[in-house]
């Protein structure tokens, strides 16, 4: 892997530790394009989730995002600095190897991780994700002007609280230079594929599962912004990391 | 043990919002339930969330069901709980208290190699 990383991104995380730990991996959770650990799960009810399952939480504010670092240049969202960026973390933790939960943006990065550093991932979901162009039609170079489905979502994330939509107009821009590629999948690390059953976002998630050996559970009635916080998709998430 | 009943209103989410879609109840009426366990997910504009309960007790009363809006400050659930020793003040139900997590930031630096 090229080690240019040049900028120092200083990285918010929260590191939630249960009160009796189970004997299990943590779990990184990897928050989607535009919010932040605490929006994407904290008030999602994940931490609770994980707590009473006796599991450690590793939530990280992903550069761009939240009380991270926000650099303005693209070259500094590719998925391999994300990925660069969470070893780091997972080596700051002392937490040798992790399970991985990605939502949207998340699960594209998670995937990047368990490519780049398959020792460090154990299992992986990826939520509200499936194998299209997320980016299909959308100008880069004016990002919420446009009609696309990209457009939309860029207009709502910049006019959040806390957002620098020239930072998010960058991390689109990172993420678009390297489309997501099924093959290869990461090699030996079970995936689960979860996502809303109205979530256009993940459309050709069960298709993906199916062509790479993965598992997939669809939340009935649920689209890309209401499953994360669903039972369903948490307990179909618990069941498949705790199971043996 | 004596009980009290409180109801519980759907508490201020932030950002203006005055109501929430109730999406899906964690508990149903008689079920005991512990402070900070799932209570119920609503939805409003901006993203869909996990109310923790506030209280420990028991639940006595659901006030809407799935995909009913309910109002800022409107009844969501009655709770009955232990009696508290001596007068209080209201049985009014209150947001819960934001609770203590750690948050830390770390400097990455880059890989030697």
């Amino acid at each position: 892997m090229p080690a240019n990383l040049t900028d120092g991104v200083v990285m918010r995380y929260a590191d939630l530790r249960p009160g009796s730990p189970a004997d299990a991996v943590p779990v990184l959770l990897l928050h989607g394009f535009g919010t932040n650990f605490e929006m994407n799960w904290k008030t999602a009810g994940w931490p609770q989730e994980l707590e009473s399952r006796g599991l450690r939480a590793i939530g990280p504010d992903l550069r761009g995002h939240g009380g991270s670092d926000k650099p303005t240049h693209g070259d500094a969202y590719l998925p391999e600095r994300f990925s660069q960026d969470l070893v780091g973390l997972l080596d700051e933790l002392g937490a040798d190897r992790v399970d991985v939960v990605g939502y949207s943006m998340g699960s594209r990065l998670g995937w990047d991780l368990a490519l780049r550093a398959p020792e460090r991932v154990r299992r992986l979901v990826l939520g509200g994700f499936g194998p299209t162009d997320a980016f299909a039609g959308t100008d880069l170079n004016s990002l919420g002007e446009g009609g696309t489905p990209f457009d939309e979502v860029f207009r709502t994330v910049s006019a959040l609280p806390g957002n620098d939509a020239a930072a998010l107009a960058a991390c689109a821009r990172g993420q678009a230079a390297r489309p997501f590629r099924p093959d290869p999948a990461p090699e030996g690390i079970p995936f689960l594929l979860v996502a809303g059953a109205r979530d256009t976002l993940a459309v050709g998630a069960e298709q993906l599962a199916r062509d790479r050996g993965g598992s997939h559970v669809e939340v009935p009635g649920r689209d890309h912004v209401n499953a994360v916080s669903s039972r369903t998709f948490r307990q179909a998430v618990v069941d498949f990391l705790v199971r043996r | 043990m004596a009980e009290e009943t409180i109801t519980f209103t759907l508490p201020d989410l932030g950002e203006g919002l005055v109501e929430a879609t109730v999406l899906e109840w964690e508990v149903e009426a008689g079920d005991d339930i512990a402070r900070n366990d799932p209570l119920v997910e609503v939805e409003t504009t901006k993203s869909a969330v996990i109310i923790p309960s506030p209280h420990d007790g028991r639940v006595v009363e659901l006030h809407a069901g799935p995909d009913e809006v309910v109002r800022v400050g409107a009844p969501l659930v009655t709770f009955a709980v232990a009696a508290a020793e001596g007068p209080r003040a209201g049985i009014v139900g209150t947001v819960p208290e934001e609770e203590s997590r750690p948050r830390r930031r770390v400097r990455l630096t880059p890989p030697s190699e």
